[in-house]
């Protein structure tokens, strides 16, 4: 047995190395489908709860809309009001305990991150909307743009990209909080980390390790985020197309011209 | 479309039934040397985890020798503590062996068979402590003392007199580390958990005590047993596979489990 630190260290990663490994990638694997189903969910969820209602509108769709409204605030403050490894729990157990509904883990941790980081990014998006002009949406629709329309092609690629950040801070939370998820047998990096610490009894070296790996993956993941960002933002200097002001601005739009 | 879901679960459900009809799938948190730990390799003791790793330890060694009784195959299914309840109530598992103490509080919700184990309790402490050589519980008067959350090893502080009784910690590397760092004079634990602890930290000591000095318990919480479902048709079957675990076989395989351990190599 090694009596330094980092004697430990060396032996806990020749020993488990290969679990930590193996944790690290479901960890990773539950924060991806997890930050993107639930990017699509929030997405969804705003452009429903945008459609505007209009007076004029028969009283059964106002109703109806009405409705549909309150269903997902319902949605978003019941999610976001609840911790996760409760949901988890919930999910996972109480599916099968009431409803008869037997479904791996893995599938039910998708399910939790995936709903649960919807509920946040509905709200994340909605401040998105909110940040773009007014006058845009009203253009969008002065021009005969449907909600769906305007929401796709006018509002959301704006809010998107003022919404980055926000969303870069969601993955980066998810990486770490499917750390609860070990409640339901999903064997992620923390639970295998404890696994360890369980065995040798050494808590300091095995979550200096967790501590490293977990780092690794955010920091990785929000440079990946910063690089779309700067992407989305395109070039610092451009000529608009037709420019009165410098000569040598191409006038019309052909690909050959980029 | 719905259709074709409505196969696919109906596939699912088929699988899930038979896979029930054949193995015997037992929860346990596989991090709680010697009665149950993970290992990166295999050897002839380890049951391999569909997630990754291989269990050992002496809940591994009673649940093979269960599975092999009732002629079913063994598949070990790792949750962490707190879910292994809910695991078993809902079905995902059909037994808990993970040195449970059948207590009365979970009584109300699991069914224990007999014990498949029994220790007795003692105090680790730091070696060059004045606590070192206490031989009984009154000789701990003063002592900052813990125990694991939610376990009786918590509740019998008491019983000690002029104990200045601490909060109680999660896990038990968080009491090693607090023992370690001098925030406790000692924690209480059962005897297989103080040597783990002793062997992988050469500054620990464990005090134990003569029959009368130390804690009084329940024979229900110092003894392990498997955790049921309320009425399991199981019951039957396991009392039956463990009465053939006779005593010297039990100390035989937690001696091995404990020899077996990465700790003490």
């Amino acid at each position: 047995m090694p009596n330094t630190f980092f004697g430990w260290i060396h032996l806990l990663i020749d020993e488990y190395g290969s679990l930590f490994l193996q944790g690290a990638g479901v960890t990773m694997l539950i924060a991806v489908v997890g930050t993107v189903a639930g990017f699509v969910i929030g997405l969804l969820v705003a452009i429903l709860r945008t459609i505007p209602i209009k007076p004029s509108a028969p009283a059964w769709q106002r109703i109806l809309l009405r409705g549909f409204r309150t269903v997902l605030t319902v949605y978003i403050e019941v999610f976001r009001g609840t911790p996760m490894i409760v949901q988890a729990m919930v999910v996972y157990y109480g599916a099968l305990q009431y409803l008869q509904l037997d479904m791996s883990a893995l599938l039910a941790a998708f399910l939790v991150v995936s709903v649960n980081t919807g509920a946040y990014m509905a709200e994340i998006v909605r401040g998105g909307i909110l940040s773009v002009d007014k006058g845009q949406k009203e253009a969008a629709t002065a021009v005969g743009l449907t909600h769906w329309q305007s929401m796709t092609n006018v509002i959301l690629p704006q809010a998107i990209r003022s919404i980055l950040p926000a969303v870069g801070n969601e993955f980066v939370v998810n990486i770490k909080d499917s750390s609860v998820l070990n409640v339901i047998s999903v064997t992620e990096v923390y639970f295998m980390s404890k696994s360890a610490a369980g065995t040798y009894l050494k808590y300091f070296e095995v979550f200096f390790i967790t501590a490293v790996i977990y780092f690794v993956l955010t920091f990785t993941t929000t440079r990946i985020l910063r690089l779309v960002e700067k992407k989305l933002s395109g070039k610092d200097s451009y000529t608009v197309y037709g420019s009165q002001s410098d000569s040598n601005a191409p006038i019309r739009y052909s690909p050959e011209d980029r | 479309m719905k259709k074709l879901m409505t196969c696919l679960l109906a596939i699912l459900m088929l699988l899930a039934l038979t896979a029930q009809a054949e193995t015997f799938k037992v929860g346990m948190e596989c991090n709680y040397a010697p009665f149950n730990w993970t290992q990166a390799k295999a050897s002839d003791f380890t049951v391999p985890l569909a997630a990754g790793g291989y269990a050992d330890g002496y809940d591994v060694q009673v649940a093979l020798f269960i599975a092999a009784e009732l002629g079913l195959e063994l598949e070990i299914v790792k949750t962490e503590w707190d879910g292994l309840p809910l695991a078993l109530t809902s079905g995902k598992i059909d037994a808990i062996i993970a040195g449970m103490s059948p207590t009365a509080q979970r009584k109300a919700t699991l069914d224990f068979s007999d014990p498949y184990y029994e220790s007795d309790l003692v105090i680790v402490v730091n070696k060059g402590s004045q606590f070192a050589s206490a031989e009984s519980l009154s000789d701990f008067a003063g002592a900052k003392i813990t125990g694991q959350l939610n376990t009786f090893h918590y509740s019998v502080i008491e019983q000690i007199p002029g104990v200045q009784k601490q909060t109680a910690l999660d896990t038990f590397p968080a009491m090693i580390v607090a023992l370690a760092s001098g925030r406790i004079d000692g924690y209480v634990s059962e005897r297989p958990g103080a040597l783990s602890a002793v062997a992988s930290n050469p500054d620990f000591a464990f005090v134990s005590f003569e029959e009368g000095l130390g804690f009084e318990a329940s024979e229900e919480d110092t003894a392990v047993a498997v955790g049921l479902r309320k009425e399991s048709p199981l019951m039957g079957s396991i009392n039956t596979a463990l009465a053939k675990l006779d005593k010297e076989t039990r100390i035989r395989l937690m001696d091995e489990a404990m020899a077996r351990q990465p700790l003490s190599e």
